[in-house]
């Protein structure tokens, strides 16, 4: 080329002519690589703006409705209070009654729960939003508010009635005058054990401060809430308080970070911030092989043409330059379009999720950042992927490249055959798929870890149902085996376990007792639920954590394997156990870690149980009662027989909070067949590009063929069997690293709350393969049309010279 | 199959491999058009061996691609071992090829994944004749080498290789698309010398297509072509030896 400056230009225009022309020639193959580094951007743009608007949403909604940094239960509260109210870096302090009581709306008997708040106005601490009617009144001490999930489950307006039993079971009416949502129960967990309840089990009154204190039976409050300056967490503050609050004899003290439903959403955040980088970076990898396979196949087809450019005079760098710019066009096209549409799409998921959860607050914000972070990653994974064809291109010797045609590059029996050697007898034809198979290793490799990424994809998104499914099924079905619990609000006697058994449709019923304890050991504390169960019971199946099944002992305690983490103890360590009006308590041995997926409870045989219950009874003060249904017993109709014994409080159906979580799925659901369509994408970009690849790359094979009188069909079927034989090497890693990742993705949920080991169905992995095979024959048949157009005359032509 | 296509009955089906009447190949529309064969007549007598020379661009490929059932003609007859190829669709002419043609080409077109037998078998399946395969890399001196791949394998080798794709089928008619243009001049002749054995064995008609003039010293008539017509037609009455060609 020319040196002076306007040659160079030239040099410069027409390279730009022939890189606008090449990307018109295989506009397809370009755009199925727009189209993959577009999803990758979209997906990163939507998700990770959406991760942050959410987590802007709920911290604007800690500030607006100044959710607790601290929240002390038990204990002298007046104490605690006044200590929290004069220490540096506390924004406001409130005391207030909480008390679990259970309630009555039409037929049915709910675990609820009162909490006190002034008639005055809103708190200083956990205010609520008032969504329908009117906040709580001096002149109302019977109005309550009730909290959104129960109002809307119940169909409960402002004037409906309800019937609250107070601390002795004596029945008030209270009348609601509004429906409140509440930064303490966005999601609607009853504690750190039960963060998944049905709103036909568990729901929340917020009761005036005095009526909460008449119906819970105390004479103050009982609870202290604590806002910090601004909202922001203090640790030296919290350790402070925390040390004041355990003077001053306090049950629990429980931080933000530890609130049940903060800490549920928080866990749903932080997984919805890894998908956000994760899933992306599946897209922009899969992007990236794409376009490397086209680039190189592109270079090597232009191998004489470059080797021209060179001889010509252009240098090295202009044709460095030139092959990146392939990447560089189809890298910032995707990136721009997809960082825009991201953009927008962002506002939508974070709305729906905003809405599904029913968060009075929601923040969307225009994240330039974001914007140009997902242009930056489409064009940096263009040039990456192009990078290595550009230097192969620039360093094509002229006098080689401009060399006649010829073999490209020597054959080998296939490792099929060596491995299966009656596979040498198959016809030639098929010999010749086995070989094209790992003829063209890079694009062999390419694909493979196209459907490995793809399965990933798919694997991540689908585990989380199939476990969460498993699990639910796992602790309702196998280790609660009861189809009900009734509670009571005194403990109970023979005759109230008499008239359960007596009831139509009931084939078993058992004492239970239900106590809220702490367990404490090395100076860590942690509450939780103590579970006294016959030992011979059949309501209840204990998984040991390592494997296997044991029964209650009669001394000691079965706990949850987070104890360990929560407590550093180990099994057969002691830990102090204390409740409410036990006094100090007692040491009790940890016999063994049992794996259950909800919750960290401590189970103990229902003697050894009985100094920690509430109240004294005959059945070894058990105050509630586990019942068993006769098979084909309608589940209505036993909550309403059950329901109405007398002294039954509240019904739990195990069944519901079954319901309850499939309602929870539909997210999910959405989410899975978005990344089913996603992970398609993905898989029919790649796979359409090799094969793309691959039939340009065997074009004058297959038009010599055509030309000897082998029918298309034939051909087309010689392609897809390679093909589908490369998809499936792909497959099999496929699953292993999609099952892997997602066992990954699960443990990242792993707490006291839940314990979501990935379970994966076989069925899932069988889908998932075959969801992909499918992928694969869509993919085929624009190459396979071409292959069917192939022109043999002009390839001949081409050929002849 | 094939006996769906319709062939020519009588003497002449016995007498001529090749006819042709008026045969014309347009590619293109209005002033893109160009006229590749321009209204050929030729007739020729099976078992010959017949060469067509031309410069590049005379339509001489094309012509061969006509005959070869690869394309359809524009305009025109074309009748080859009996079959009138302008009445065949797609998957027909696939048929004729399949069963009738054996082709040759500059760069050999082997598949490099399958060794030079498998590439002769490769072909010979398609007829249901496997078993001819080894028969036919033997025929062409390759016995010993048919198990190596066609990069382990030179230029020559190569050529003989895909001669005996050609002959796989049992065609009735070899044609050769500069089939020596990749070759030196030794190997060259014993390409051009096993082509003519192996034609005369077995009675087929061969045309080659070549620009190298010295190659029709051994063919029984020679064709000329310029501009898309046939322009000279010589018989040969002493066509010589591969041996003694010079280039």
């Amino acid at each position: 080329m020319p040196t002076s400056s306007s040659g160079r230009r030239i040099g410069v225009r027409v390279l730009r002519l022939k890189l606008r022309r090449d990307m018109r020639r295989q506009r397809s193959q370009f755009l199925a690589i727009g189209v993959t580094i577009f999803l990758g951007v979209v997906l990163f743009g939507a998700s990770y703006d959406a991760y942050r608007n959410l987590d802007a949403s709920y911290q604007r909604a800690f500030t607006e409705y100044r959710f607790a940094n601290l929240t002390i239960t038990g204990g002298d509260t007046g104490t605690i209070a006044a200590k929290a109210r004069v220490a540096d870096g506390v924004e406001a302090v409130e005391a207030r009654t909480q008390a679990d009581l259970p309630f009555q709306t039409g037929d049915t008997k709910l675990l609820g729960r009162v909490v006190g708040l002034p008639v005055a106005g809103q708190p200083a601490v956990n205010r609520v939003d008032v969504e329908a009617g009117d906040y709580l009144s001096p002149g109302r001490p019977d109005g309550v508010l009730v909290e959104q999930h129960t109002a809307e489950h119940f169909d409960l307006s402002p004037g409906d009635s309800l019937t609250v039993l107070d601390q002795s079971g004596a029945p008030h009416r209270v009348t609601s005058v509004g429906t409140a949502a509440s930064v303490e129960y966005f999601w609607p967990a009853r504690s750190r054990q039960q963060v998944i309840t049905s709103p036909d089990d568990f729901g929340v009154l917020f009761a005036p401060e005095e009526t909460a204190r008449e119906l819970a039976g105390v004479g103050g409050p009982n609870q202290v809430v604590v806002y910090y300056d601004g909202g922001r967490e203090n640790a030296a503050l919290t350790e402070r308080l925390t040390r004041d609050a355990g003077r001053a004899g306090a049950a629990d003290v429980m931080t933000r970070a530890r609130q049940p439903s903060n800490s549920a959403l928080q866990e749903d955040v932080s997984g919805f911030e890894e998908l956000a980088i994760m899933f992306p970076l599946l897209f922009l990898t899969a992007a990236a092989l794409a376009t490397a396979v086209l680039m190189r196949r592109l270079v090597d087809a232009q191998r004489p043409t470059i080797g021209m450019l060179r001889a010509a005079g252009f240098s090295r760098g202009q044709l460095l330059r030139h092959y990146l710019g392939f990447g560089l066009v189809a890298g910032g096209l995707g990136g721009l379009v997809g960082g825009v549409v991201g953009l927008l799409l962002a506002g939508q998921v974070t709305d729906v999720y905003t809405g599904e959860l029913s968060i009075p607050v929601t923040v969307t914000e225009l994240r330039p950042a974001t914007l140009v972070t997902g242009i930056a990653f489409g064009i940096v994974t263009g040039l990456i992927a192009a990078g290595l064809p550009a230097w192969g291109a620039s360093k094509v010797p002229p006098a080689e490249a401009m060399r006649s045609f010829g073999p490209a590059s020597g054959g080998s029996i296939s490792l099929f055959e060596r491995i299966l050697p009656p596979l040498k007898r198959l016809p030639a034809r098929w010999r010749m798929t086995l070989r094209s198979f790992g003829r063209n290793r890079r694009r062999t490799f390419s694909t493979a870890l196209g459907v490995v990424l793809a399965l990933v994809l798919i694997l991540v998104s689908w585990g989380m149902v199939d476990t969460v499914q498993t699990l639910v099924n796992q602790q309702f079905d196998e280790i609660e085996r009861q189809d009900a619990e009734l509670y009571y609000q005194a403990a109970i006697g023979p005759a109230d376990l008499d008239a359960v058994r007596g009831t139509d449709g009931v084939a078993r019923a058992e004492p239970a007792l239900n106590a809220e304890v702490t367990l404490s050991a090395g100076g860590r504390r942690y509450q939780t639920s103590l579970v006294g169960l016959r030992r011979d019971t059949q309501m209840h199946e204990f998984l040991l954590a390592g494997g296997g099944t044991t029964t209650l002992p009669a001394q000691g305690l079965l706990t949850g394997e987070a104890l360990d983490s929560e407590l550093g103890v180990s099994v057969g360590d002691t830990v102090r156990v204390t409740a409410p009006g036990a006094g100090s308590g007692r040491e009790e041995t940890v016999r063994d870690f049992v794996s259950e997926p909800l919750g960290t409870l401590a189970y103990t045989a229902l003697d050894n149980a009985a100094p920690f219950a509430p109240a004294a009874g005959a059945e070894g003060n058990a105050n509630s009662a586990l019942v068993r249904f006769e098979p084909g017993a309608d589940r209505d109709e036993m909550r309403r027989r059950l329901s109405s014994l007398p002294g039954v409080a509240a019904y739990e159906d195990s069944q519901a909070i079954k319901t309850a979580v499939d309602q929870y799925l539909g997210l999910f659901y959405a989410f899975v067949g978005v990344m089913l369509v996603f992970g398609g994408a993905m898989a029919f970009a790649l796979i359409f590009n090799s094969m793309s690849s691959s039939i340009s790359e065997r074009r004058v094979e297959m038009a010599t063929l055509r030309a000897s009188g082998a029918p298309a069909p034939m051909l087309a079927r010689l392609v897809r069997a390679e093909n589908l034989i490369n998809v499936a090497i792909g497959i099999v890693p496929g699953l292993i690293v999609g099952y892997a990742a997602a066992a990954g993705f699960m443990a990242s949920f792993g707490s006291d709350q839940f314990n979501f080991d990935l379970q994966m169905r076989g069925s899932t992995l069988v889908l998932s393969a075959v969801a992909i095979v499918i992928v694969a024959l869509i993919s085929q048949i624009p190459g396979l049309r071409a292959l069917r157009r192939i022109n043999v005359a002009t390839i001949i032509r081409e050929r002849s010279g | 199959m094939v006996d769906m296509v319709p062939r020519m009955v009588g003497n002449d089906a016995e007498r001529l491999a090749i006819r042709t009447r008026g045969l014309t190949k347009t590619y293109g529309e209005g002033a893109a058009e160009v006229r590749a064969v321009r209204g050929v007549d030729l007739e020729i007598e099976a078992g010959s061996f017949v060469v067509m020379l031309g410069p590049s661009g005379s339509g001489k490929t094309t012509l061969l691609n006509l005959i070869a059932g690869i394309e359809p003609p524009s305009a025109g007859e074309i009748r080859v071992d009996g079959v009138d190829l302008a009445g065949l669709d797609e998957e027909q002419r696939t048929r004729f090829r399949r069963n009738s043609v054996g082709l040759i080409f500059q760069f050999f077109n082997l598949i490099p994944t399958l060794t030079g037998s498998e590439n002769v078998e490769l072909i010979a399946e398609l007829t249901g004749g496997g078993e001819r395969a080894s028969e036919m890399v033997g025929r062409v001196g390759l016995a010993e080498r048919g198990d190596h791949f066609p990069a382990q394998l030179s230029g020559g080798e190569q050529q003989r290789i895909a001669v005996a794709r050609a002959l796989a089928g049992a065609p009735h008619l070899l044609l050769g698309d500069e089939p020596t243009g990749a070759l030196d001049l030794d190997t060259g002749r014993k390409v051009l010398a096993l082509l003519r054995e192996v034609a005369v064995e077995r009675d087929q008609t061969v045309v080659l297509v070549t620009h190298n003039a010295v190659i029709a010293r051994m063919a029984d008539r020679v064709l000329g072509m310029r501009d898309g017509r046939i322009v000279s037609d010589e018989l040969n009455p002493e066509p010589v030896d591969a041996d003694q060609l010079e280039w």
